[in-house]
């Protein structure tokens, strides 16, 4: 794998080996590094990045991948074979995985091996039946090859590292903020895996810097659409409505966030200041309350808290909220002078 | 009328993410009006650059900016800033 690396690329890959030397011991810097010196064509480099990554955890899923499809690109297998099956034992219906493993053994000569990975990959997302339909290999309700679409398909696991190289690039501007060349990158970063929700949150997120909220919104929508677990999606979603001054499809989207990430006190906080906004003020003590039994040091959720006890005359329960405050920053006068003013 | 909380948080969220400060390090919060910012002032670790004098004089102007911007949020009656490593000492931001 080469990419034609220009000068936005050049620059970026030595601002990230500066920030490599700076912070060894950043998993996710390790691997965006290895990404550039592959894409660079420095595939011994890249490798030591790679495996440096996986040292700092162990877990890092982008990194095994990147490193697998190294491999691949090696023509070395059984090395990439066994990252995949690792992934696979992790979580077997993993359709991404499948797909994978169908291109290696295809590549490898074990077609039958293949033609399972791939029928598996179908059977767990039905996107992949769309994609091999596009590539010509599905046809008829099975999968079939002639001499052209095998040789697309197996080049197809390329797809996954230039897309998360141009993810990369494109986050790279958008904290430069440079959002028009990121918005550009991280599309065709969708366009050559358009399956892939972080990209789509990458792209709300530009969107969301960009004051764009309309094509936030789409973009997240597409992210929780792809991976209905993605809670944070909710979420962004509910505080983009939030600067639109829509707070009802906020409250909506905020709640989505709260179920799926109940242990996330500073969701509840946001889901609360939403119910207290509306004057459903039991509905916003119960998520204080919540938060709070997340973080108990939770001290903004504190001061609304006894801000609203103190609202609905409690005066005894606003007390008890403002002296645990006062426990936690004696100098906030603010919070002494209410409770002074209650308590007399 | 009091502009909404959750609004002014979404505000407050958004001038953060945009902005050079390591927000991980900040907790933020909205009380009928009154925003109050909690944790350590730092800027993100692509600006590492520099001298330390000049690193604290690029922080505190970003401080100044933040307070300002924030301030400007319709709906924002005061900002209650509690850092850990910044102080306010006669309207001036200093370093502790």
């Amino acid at each position: 794998m080469r990419i034609k690396m220009n000068s936005i690329y050049r620059r970026i890959l030595r601002e990230i080996e500066k920030e490599v030397e700076v912070h060894p011991n950043y998993a996710d810097l390790q691997n965006q590094y290895a990404l550039l010196l592959m894409a660079d064509g420095r595939m011994e480099e890249a490798k030591a990045h790679f495996l440096e990554a996986l040292h700092l955890n162990p877990k890092y899923r982008e990194a095994n991948l990147n490193l697998c499809f190294l491999y691949m690109e090696e023509g070395r297998w059984a090395e990439a074979k066994e990252i995949l099956l690792s992934e696979l034992r992790r979580d077997s219906k993993d359709s991404f995985i499948h797909h994978a493993l169908g291109i290696l053994s295809l590549q490898d000569g074990k077609r039958k091996e293949g033609i399972v990975h791939l029928q598996e990959a179908i059977r767990h997302n039905s996107y992949y039946r769309e994609f091999y339909k596009r590539k010509g290999i599905w046809q008829g309700g099975t999968i079939q090859f002639n001499q052209k679409s095998l040789g697309i398909l197996k080049k197809t696991h390329l797809n996954y590292h230039y897309a998360q190289f141009h993810n990369l690039i494109g986050l790279f501007l958008a904290k430069s903020g440079r959002s028009r060349q990121a918005v550009a990158e991280l599309k065709r970063a969708l366009k050559l895996k358009p399956d892939e929700f972080i990209f789509y949150a990458n792209l709300g997120t530009v969107y969301y810097y960009q004051g764009d909220y309309p094509k936030a919104i789409q973009s997240f929508e597409k992210a929780v659409h792809l991976d209905p677990s993605y809670g944070m999606g909710y979420a962004n979603l509910s505080f983009i409505y939030g600067l639109m001054s829509r707070t009802k499809e906020a409250l909506q989207y905020m709640k989505k966030a709260v179920q799926m990430n109940p242990n996330y006190a500073d969701l509840h906080y946001n889901l609360a200041l939403l119910y207290s906004d509306r004057k459903r003020y039991e509905r916003a003590i119960l998520e204080l309350k919540k938060a709070l039994r997340i973080n108990p040091n939770y001290l903004f959720a504190r001061i609304n808290l006894g801000v609203l006890y103190e609202d609905q005359k409690k005066w005894r329960e606003a007390r008890r909220e403002y002296q645990k405050i006062l426990q936690i920053t004696p100098e906030d006068e603010s919070i002494r002078k209410r409770l002074e003013r209650i308590s007399s | 009328m009091l502009r909404e909380d959750f609004v002014i948080q979404s505000e407050i969220r958004r001038i953060l993410v945009r902005s050079n400060v390591d927000y991980s390090k900040i907790s933020f919060g909205t009380v009928k009006g009154v925003v109050y910012l909690r944790g350590t002032f730092e800027l993100s670790r692509l600006y590492v650059n520099g001298s330390s004098e000049g690193i604290i004089e690029f922080t505190k102007k970003n401080l100044v900016s933040l307070e300002k911007k924030i301030r400007s949020i319709p709906g924002v009656i005061d900002v209650n800033f509690q850092l850990v490593n910044w102080k306010k000492e006669k309207g001036q931001w200093v370093s502790k």
